[in-house]
């Protein structure tokens, strides 16, 4: 008997050491490739841009630990998402000093076409810099495919990773008589908007950040067309926002301002943000990572009534927003700077740190780490968000080098759409003439350019 | 005695030649010529370029007036030029009216140092970054917790949303270039007046007890060349208004607020078309010579 309890007793030890021993191989593996890797590039400096937002803040949090075993320097000036595009775009084309590029989704177009990127495959070849576990097939084949890729070429590799969610008060919804969050737009709108909004109270059902600028065309405006079957162009390039289907979308959301706070139309990603923290909404559609600041006591009162669930669906089927940053390797750098920010970014997206990126406040496109039953157990962002990117539009917002032009007219006339200075089919129009405009000169009716978005 | 030392001849002195005054103003025209001719010339050139940064591939190539062709006919050029001189005629008179009360007040005999307090404090607006006024902005107008809404709810009136209508925003971005520039037209006002001679001003007070005929009479021309200044100032300033109003609004809501600086910083560094944005900005800058000579023709004096 004893021997059995015995024989137990180390089958038990051997499996707990072995499962201790499989769980940090990666881990160790990464740390041996990586400093045999860098030993060559002890010394080399990088440069980028970051942003002050928590994916940016988590790798900082962990930037020594890459530092000390590589000896490479990485520095860093972080900008407002607003300056971001200038300053690279102006480093790039005065071939400055950045090796390293932060490549927002709509920005991959611009970048690539213009030279500014390192294809991936091109570094890859060199075995002696790239991680034997890269596995490009670990992240989220959608945020490849979207955040990297242009043209069938991959640039980028997944850094900071968004999708659009429901952000909801449970509790608000509780008292309201509701035990799930609405699961339609049509049902956000007809059955929970009338029971959420008080306006005597203050209280409203929804907040949309509709700030003239990015934040309207891509937070606001877009966000009702796919759903609802609707989308910017056709496949010839031409305006649909006079289509059946995308006017369904965007009189959906001028009829939803009725359960929106006053003010709506000039709120940003903060006072969205602080709407819902603070109690004067129910829901808001955000972006991933604000979850960390809603579930941040420091900033938020919702506490555990804080509740997170996929966008609705529309018509069309779930369709949620899709934004987010790759990094990749400037072509300007030389060539052991393209090595050592090659190896940077290796490192701050691999599998290896996933999990630490994540505890630190990062949203990783590595599909593995979600299967982490502790992640999962942690984060309540988690299960929606892998839903939302199982399947989603790529090009949710046209990634082409037109798209900053024609995101101005869309935010300037999204808006006065939304105060009803004109009507959704008369500014549909006036957005689509213009579009249409930009779009002839890129060269996209003559046979002059591919139609790729 | 001293007619012979008048005509003996000076020698010559060493460290002063014909040479000399230009060395002195050498450094001050070559700064000159980098930080202000020198961009100049460069942007009036690239307005005939097709000159996108991010179009590289295609070159620069000399385009004529292909982009003032666009300029004047691209109806938002127009729209944001005209929404920027009814900015500039609302903020103006305001500022003028406001600065002149403030200083008429500082001119008043007695009380030495409230007034010189009041004078420091008046540099504080001045001396405030633009972004720095928008983001004050942006709070004091906040509907739910803003300053504004609270004080308007001491006098009985419910919240304004401020940012989120197109006049409200309007209305919020004057507000604060008036707080930011009140000041300004204080303090020229207040040198303009310490040059009114003190006897005659003291003989003006004797004659009459009107403080608007005093004003009218004898302190106006003492006023004007300073009237002329802001308004040259503010007029260069109002084209080229910025930061404030993009902290604050971005342009928005819809355009309400898209001030022609706005406008064509969109151009120049969002979308890039650094041909279009140099031609617009080298229009801008004709029509503030224009404004400027017109100003100093009709209505700068000199004080006899």
């Amino acid at each position: 008997m004893k021997r059995a309890l015995r024989i137990c007793a180390s089958v038990v030890a051997l499996a707990a050491a072995t499962a201790t021993m499989t769980a940090a191989i990666p881990v160790a593996a990464m740390a041996d490739w990586l400093e045999d890797a860098a030993k060559p590039l002890k010394g080399t400096e990088i440069n980028g841009i970051f942003l002050d937002r928590p994916g940016y803040r988590a790798i900082i949090k962990l930037l020594p630990e890459f530092e000390k075993k590589t000896g490479i320097k990485v520095n860093y000036e972080i900008v407002p998402y607003e300056n971001a595009r200038e300053k690279e775009v102006l480093n790039f084309t005065s071939r400055g000093d950045l090796t390293m590029a932060l490549v927002d989704l709509v920005w991959i177009g611009e970048f690539a076409e213009n030279g500014w990127l390192v294809p991936v495959d091109d570094l890859a070849k060199d075995k002696a810099i790239t991680d034997p576990d890269l596995n490009l097939k670990g992240f989220f084949p959608l945020l490849l495919d979207a955040f990297g890729s242009w043209g069938g070429v991959t640039y980028g590799l997944p850094f900071d990773n968004y999708s659009g969610l429901l952000f909801y008060n449970s509790c608000k919804l509780k008292e309201a008589g509701f035990d799930k969050p609405p699961a339609t737009w049509a049902e956000l709108k007809d059955v929970y908007g009338p029971k959420l909004t008080d306006a005597s109270k203050n209280q409203y059902a929804y907040a949309l950040q509709s700030r003239r600028g990015e934040t309207q065309s891509a937070d606001s405006f877009m966000r009702f067309l796919w759903p609802f079957g609707g989308s910017l162009l056709n496949k010839d390039f031409k305006s649909n926002l006079n289509s059946k289907e995308s006017q369904t979308g965007l009189a959906f959301r001028q009829d939803l301002m009725k359960y929106m706070p006053p003010g709506d139309v000039s709120f940003d990603h903060a006072e969205a943000v602080n709407a819902l923290a603070q109690g004067q909404v129910a829901m808001i559609t955000e972006w991933s990572a604000f979850y960390s600041t809603l579930a941040d006591p420091a900033t938020s009162k919702l506490g555990d009534c804080l509740a997170v669930a996929p966008e609705p669906a529309g018509p069309a089927g779930r369709l949620p927003a899709l934004g987010g940053f790759s990094l990749a390797v400037a072509s300007q750098a030389s060539p052991e700077q393209q090595k050592a920010t090659w190896l940077f970014i290796q490192w701050a997206t691999s599998e290896a740190i996933a999990k630490a990126y994540v505890d630190a406040g990062g949203v990783s496109g590595r599909m593995a780490v979600y299967n982490d039953p502790d992640v999962k157990a942690k984060y309540k962002f988690v299960e929606p968000l892998v839903a939302s990117w199982q399947a989603g539009v790529p090009e949710y917002r046209p990634r082409f080098p037109a798209w900053p032009a024609i995101s101005e007219i869309v935010a300037e006339w999204g808006s006065k759409m939304m105060l009803g200075e004109v009507t959704v089919e008369g500014g549909a129009k006036e957005i689509g003439t213009r579009m249409e405009q930009v779009l002839g000169k890129e060269g996209y009716y003559d046979g002059k350019k591919k139609l790729l978005q | 005695m001293s007619e012979a030392m008048r005509a003996a001849p000076t020698k010559p002195n060493r460290g002063y030649g014909r040479w000399t005054p230009l060395w002195f103003l050498a450094p001050a025209v070559l700064t000159l010529f980098l930080i202000g001719i020198y961009p100049t010339i460069f942007a009036l050139v690239t307005s005939f370029r097709r000159y996108n940064i991010t179009r590289p591939r295609e070159g620069f190539p000399f385009v004529g007036f292909e982009n003032y062709v666009a300029v004047l006919t691209d109806s938002t050029f127009w729209s944001s030029l005209l929404l920027t001189a009814k900015f500039y005629v609302t903020v103006l008179p305001i500022q003028v009216v406001l600065g002149l009360i403030v200083a008429l007040l500082l001119h008043k005999p007695g009380m030495g140092l409230l007034k010189s307090l009041a004078r420091v404090t008046l540099v504080v607006p001045l001396a405030t970054t633009y972004a720095v006024v928008g983001l004050i902005g942006r709070l004091i107008f906040n509907r739910d917790f803003g300053v504004a809404n609270q004080f308007l709810s001491f006098a009985g009136f419910g919240p304004v949303d401020w940012l989120s209508t197109p006049g409200g925003a309007f209305a919020a971005i004057v507000i604060m270039d008036v707080w930011q520039w009140t000041p300004f037209c204080a303090l020229i006002f207040l040198a303009g007046l310490s040059m009114v001679p003190g006897e005659i001003e003291e003989a003006a007070r004797l004659e009459t007890s009107s403080k608007l005929a005093l004003l009218r009479h004898v302190q106006l021309p003492y006023l004007l060349p300073g009237l002329t200044a802001v308004m040259i100032l503010r007029s260069a300033d109002v084209l080229k208004l910025f930061d404030m109003v993009f902290v604050m609004t971005r342009g928005g809501p819809g355009s309400a607020t898209d001030l022609i600086s706005i406008y064509i910083q969109r151009v120049g560094f969002r979308i890039f078309d650094l041909g279009t944005a140099s031609a617009q900005a080298i229009l801008l800058l004709i029509i503030t010579i224009v404004i400027s000579r017109l100003y100093i023709r009709l209505l700068y004096r000199e004080v006899q």
